[in-house]
């Protein structure tokens, strides 16, 4: 029995646990019409469309719907096929084989084969290219095209979670031959295997897409056209929706969607998620550097307050580790509470009875950043700590604070798997070590996790991996938010997805209340 | 007017441009930002930002990189767009081409309400009307642009449900549609400058009705209103032409706002966005587009000033 | 000095002006003393309340009383923008004034160059000048005094002109004067009052330059109680309680009707013509 087969059974289990946590896990029963112009509002501009070089949301979404992967990923976490029908590992997990779809074209109607699958993953590796999917697509050592419709991944290291980490963002099929005449030409054209084609892009305005007649699957995409409308203003784009001008909002605020709750004509789509926002410690700057003054500051947290603070109770509590009840392989270690008295006695122990002071370093976008430092400046007050907030604009913080300051806010979409955000933060290799906190014994437990397929084992190792990060507290996480998004009630079989970077809207269709709009 | 008084203000709008393009480079250099970083994005490695830094110049001595750059301008190459990659010019030119539309609206909307409220109120000094016209100007100048488009997006679009609550259409695509989403944005920057100028239509009008000149015409019999329109408004008017000129800079700076709130893609937007993205060719770009805005507004505002001025003075 | 007061206050702008200033700079004196809560005290269990007893103006998305915030943030909103408009008109004062008194080519070159500088939108200009100098109250005081400077120094020079022709300047000049005598001990001071007409009229433009910088995210940053940043915060709890948006914004136009209300009636006071 090969492993992806043991492997979709045990996951089999965790879906059943997930879908209680999402409401919106139904399937509509209704057959889907063909047709119709779906207007989606995103609230940034779609700066890059360049598939291996995307950065935020929006952009995701746009290369989503005009690239494919070899896997995609479900709102259940779970991988799915897309260029790859099936995949299956030796013992150890350390070779992986993909069998793709025979007879998928390309836009420009050349053929998609393993080759260029091949091209793109070490595209996709290569640093000179500077994808973002480098460090997120797992410890591939080799890859090569066994045949035209295989494909073969050698790892470094055993890796269980490779069929979810190829369903990353940017880990996207590109001809070859782009690749090795002009790269960058995607940055203003799309020649992908996707669901649509591109039909206009402005990055500040709108990016028009229309149907794919050669999509590798005969029923879908459902919707002939897809307009992204950018709306740098949040408020704009609810109004928009409410006025019908608009059919669907890819991220709502809270507070907007408390305003879009009961609208007639309206469903407010929400999904649990591991989304959150933290406050980062320099852990090789004092006095960070002391175990004992991160952990007083995690003490002076009331974490239902800020909860409220910053999701208005559209989240859950954070225990100061990156995992909740929305990833496979958790368990939850005993919640950390507001304790104003240890705090002050471990800021005794560590030689600071009277509290300190520190700068907080927020960048401005998004504002929750910005709430979070605020709300922990106040809190932080009873046990002595004067936290001063410095906000910045995104860039300059990015150029200068980031995975180099002492103390400051981050904020990261939920990962498909444990393994997945662990090396992305916290980790000694890890892609964007914010913390440097570069802790053996923890670097060891993720190392092992990944490299066993065992369920129960897994959980076991991530347990303990989440208690040193508990104990150590190289970073407040304070909370995690819920994935929230609305649209018109026309819009049928769009569900919103714990990930926030997923959208699926191949699947998504129009019924016969929606407005006909001219192309 | 002389044809060495137009040259005159020809060179004068390229020592503002290079006034400007040195002002620009210089902010655009320090600004707290690697441009070679924003490009290729936080996961490059050191190699690849130092060859990009080579292939971008930006290792040049700064001299060099400023007349590099100002003579891309001048064969109208601005640049390519650290943020999305591409060409700066023709994005920013489309935008432009957008932005003129919404103040090209609003500036007739104003002269419309502006000119009538300013002559009101001066015709009928210390009445009623005098003072609602004040009592108008007052609240206009009141409130920054972003809470007034708050206030209209709430009570005409969410409220009243009178028209689109934002988003943007070009008028060559659909006419009526485009027209309809720009109402709310061209008030909402207009509201400032209504104020203004129709302070300065009343206060010019009550100057000029002041002089000797209109106390001759009066005395020549002339009826009242003859005396006004004939010749009272259209020497009033005239400062008023380099009043609203001067204005027109304020007017880009509102556009600024007015394009962020209401999902307009002009230049304003795309200066936003690249001073949010430090995407500095854009910058640089967006300032020279706008100055350039600015001065030719300017420039054929006096020409028109001193024209007018040689026909109507004492006529 | 009375029978200038006197004439202030006779026209309608000039005493209602007095009131709403005077009202104001009570609070920028008085307020933090008599806030019924610190401004930035968090209650977390009184989130978006309505005025009440308790808290007169209600309370923000932090729980935190509106009423204190305000009279907090009407120190450093007001001061601001005073100070910004201040140091804006003394440079373009000086310049203007020191142009006007050079004369030719040095004043044809400054003017130009002044000239130059005002085609870029003073919105921008300050824009530029905060994202170069980071963006937080003290730097958008100085991009605001910075793109104030050029159209003050144009005032100046048009109003330094006419007095550079007066008699008492000849006469200096005749003395042997050095020339910052002459600009600052001759010139300056009769340059003043029309100045300070136009200063007093900009301080409501500064005000609410300040606000619209710190919507863009360039001004003031939270958790300041500037009124401006408050507005831009409270836009998007808008749909849920309107007052957190409602007082700030009642507050700045109430300053800036104030100001523009004292410039004019300072003006009507100062030049009896009209």
């Amino acid at each position: 029995m090969s492993i992806s087969r043991r492997a979709f059974l045990r996951s089999s289990a965790a879906v059943a646990a997930l879908s209680l946590a999402l409401p919106e896990f139904a399937f509509a029963q209704t057959k889907a019409e063909a047709g119709g112009t779906l207007r989606v509002a995103v609230d940034q501009a779609i700066s890059v469309i360049h598939p291996l070089l995307t950065r935020v949301n929006p952009e995701y979404l746009a290369v989503e719907l005009l690239y494919s992967g070899l896997t995609r990923l479900g709102v259940n976490m779970q991988p799915e096929p897309d260029l790859a029908t099936s995949w299956e590992s030796n013992d150890d997990l350390t070779e992986w084989t993909f069998t793709l779809r025979e007879g998928v074209k390309f836009h420009d109607g050349s053929p998609c084969t393993a080759a260029d699958a091949v091209a793109s993953f070490e595209a996709i590796l290569n640093p000179e290219m500077a994808s973002p999917a480098r460090n997120n697509v797992g410890p591939i050592d080799k890859i090569e095209a066994v045949d035209d419709t295989t494909v073969r991944f050698t790892l470094s290291t055993p890796y269980a979670d490779l069929p979810v980490a190829l369903s990353y963002n940017n880990a996207r099929i590109i001809p070859a031959a782009v690749i090795s005449s002009d790269f960058q030409s995607l940055r203003s054209k799309a020649v992908g295997t996707g669901p649509f084609k591109l039909v206009s892009y402005e990055p500040d305005r709108l990016l028009v897409v229309e149907r794919n007649p050669d999509f590798y699957d005969p029923e879908r995409p459902y919707l002939d056209r897809i307009e992204l409308h950018v709306f740098p203003d949040l408020g704009a784009q609810i109004s928009s929706l409410i006025s019908g001008d608009i059919d669907m909002v890819s991220t709502v605020a809270p507070n907007d969607f408390m305003r879009l709750e009961g609208q007639d004509g309206i469903d407010t789509l929400r999904a649990a998620s591991g989304q959150f926002c933290n406050v980062n410690f320099g852990t090789d700057i004092a006095p960070f550097n002391d175990v004992r003054v991160r952990k007083a500051l995690a003490l002076t947290i009331d974490r239902d307050a800020m909860v409220d603070f910053m999701t208005e109770g559209f989240g859950t509590k954070g225990n100061d580790t990156p995992l909740n009840e929305s990833y496979p392989f958790f368990k939850a270690l005993p919640q950390r509470e507001k304790n104003i008295e240890e705090a002050k006695k471990l800021l005794a122990e560590a030689g600071f009875p009277d509290g300190f002071t520190a700068e907080l370093v927020a960048s401005d976008r998004p504002a929750i950043r910005t709430q979070l430092a605020v709300a922990l400046k106040e809190m932080a007050k009873e046990a002595g700590i004067t936290i001063n907030v410095n906000t910045m604009p995104h860039a300059t913080y990015l150029d200068q604070v980031w995975t180099k300051g002492a103390f400051y806010v981050g904020f990261y979409n939920m990962q498909p798997t444990p393994d997945g955000i662990l090396k992305l933060l916290f980790t000694s290799d890890a892609a964007w070590n914010e913390t440097r906190w570069n802790n053996k014994t923890f670097d060891d437990l993720v190392a092992k996790a990944r490299a066993v397929a065992d369920p129960a084992e897994r959980t076991e190792l991530y347990t303990q991996a989440q208690q040193l990060m508990h104990d150590e507290v190289p970073s407040l996480i304070p909370a995690f938010f819920d994935v929230l998004g609305a649209k018109r009630s026309w819009v049928q079989d769009y569900q919103i997805h714990p990930r926030a970077s997923v959208f699926r809207l191949d699947y998504a269709w129009l019924n016969t209340e929606a407005p006909t709009r001219k192309g | 007017m002389s044809a060495s008084y137009i040259l005159k203000r020809i060179a004068l709008i390229f020592y503002t441009l290079v006034v400007v393009s040195l002002l620009v480079f210089a902010i655009t250099q320090i600004l707290p930002a690697d441009a070679a970083v924003m490009m290729l994005g936080e996961n490059a490695t050191a190699d690849a930002l130092e060859a990009l830094r080579q292939q971008m110049g930006l290792n040049d001595p700064i001299w060099l990189q400023y007349l590099h750059w100002a003579g891309g301008v001048l064969q109208g190459d601005f640049g390519t767009s650290l943020r999305t990659g591409q060409p700066v010019g023709p994005a920013l030119f489309s935008a432009l081409g957008t932005s003129l539309t919404l103040a090209a609206f609003a500036l007739v909307f104003m002269l419309l309400l502006a000119i009538p409220m300013g002559i009101i109120a001066a015709v009928r000094r210390g009445k009623f009307a005098d003072l609602s016209v004040s009592f108008i100007s007052y609240i206009g100048v009141s409130l920054p642009e972003f809470v007034t488009a708050t206030l209209a997006v709430v009570l005409v679009a969410d409220w009243w449900k009178l028209l689109p609550p934002a988003g943007y259409v070009p008028l060559t695509q659909d006419f009526w549609g485009g027209l309809e989403r720009l109402i709310l944005p061209v008030i909402v920057v207009s509201v400032m400058m209504i104020a203004h100028v129709s302070r300065m239509v009343r206060s010019e009008l009550v100057d000029v009705m002041h002089t000797d000149y209109i106390r001759a015409a009066r005395l020549k019999g002339l009826t009242p209103r003859r005396v006004l329109f004939r010749h009272g408004l259209r020497n009033a008017l005239l400062p008023t032409i380099t009043i609203v000129a001067l204005d027109v800079g304020y007017l880009l700076g509102g556009v600024i706002v007015v394009e962020e709130i209401f999902s307009i893609p002009g230049i304003g937007r795309s200066l936003m966005s690249a001073i949010q993205a430090r995407d500095l060719p854009v910058i640089q770009a967006g300032v020279m587009i706008m100055a350039t805005t600015y001065a030719v507004v300017n420039f054929i505002a006096d020409v028109t000033y001193a024209w007018l001025d040689k026909r109507i003075q004492y006529d | 000095m009375t029978d200038f007061l006197r004439r202030l206050f006779r026209t309608p702008q000039g005493l209602l002006g007095c009131l709403i200033v005077g009202l104001i700079l009570l609070a920028v004196v008085a307020g933090s003393w008599v806030t019924p809560y610190g401004p930035n005290d968090m209650q977390a269990l009184a989130r978006y309340k309505a005025p009440s007893a308790a808290h007169w103006l209600g309370t923000d998305q932090y729980g935190r009383d509106i009423l204190s915030r305000l009279l907090d943030g009407a120190r450093s909103t007001v001061v601001m923008a005073v100070l910004a408009t201040f140091i804006g008109t003394l440079g373009g004062a000086i310049l203007g004034t020191g142009s006007a008194y050079l004369g030719g080519r040095a004043d044809e070159f400054i003017m130009r160059t002044v000239d130059a500088v005002m085609a870029i939108p003073s919105l921008l200009l300050a824009l530029l000048v905060v994202s170069l100098l980071g963006s937080n109250s003290a730097n958008a005081l100085l991009a605001i005094a910075i793109a104030f400077v050029p159209s003050m120094a144009r005032i100046s020079r048009s109003v330094a002109l006419t007095v550079r022709k007066q008699d008492y300047v000849s006469a200096a000049v005749a003395r042997g004067e050095g020339a910052a005598y002459i600009v600052l001990r001759e010139m300056l001071p009769n340059v003043i009052a029309p100045i300070v007409v136009e200063m007093t009229i900009r301080v409501s433009f500064a005000v609410m330059l300040f606000a619209t910088l710190s919507f863009l995210g360039l001004g003031a940053q939270p958790p300041a109680s500037d009124w401006g940043l408050m507005v831009s915060e409270a836009r998007q709890f808008l749909h849920r309680s309107y007052w957190i948006l409602l007082w700030p914004s009642a507050a700045i136009a109430l300053t800036a009707i104030g100001f523009n209300l004292l410039g004019d009636g300072l003006r009507d006071a100062l030049n009896p013509r009209t």
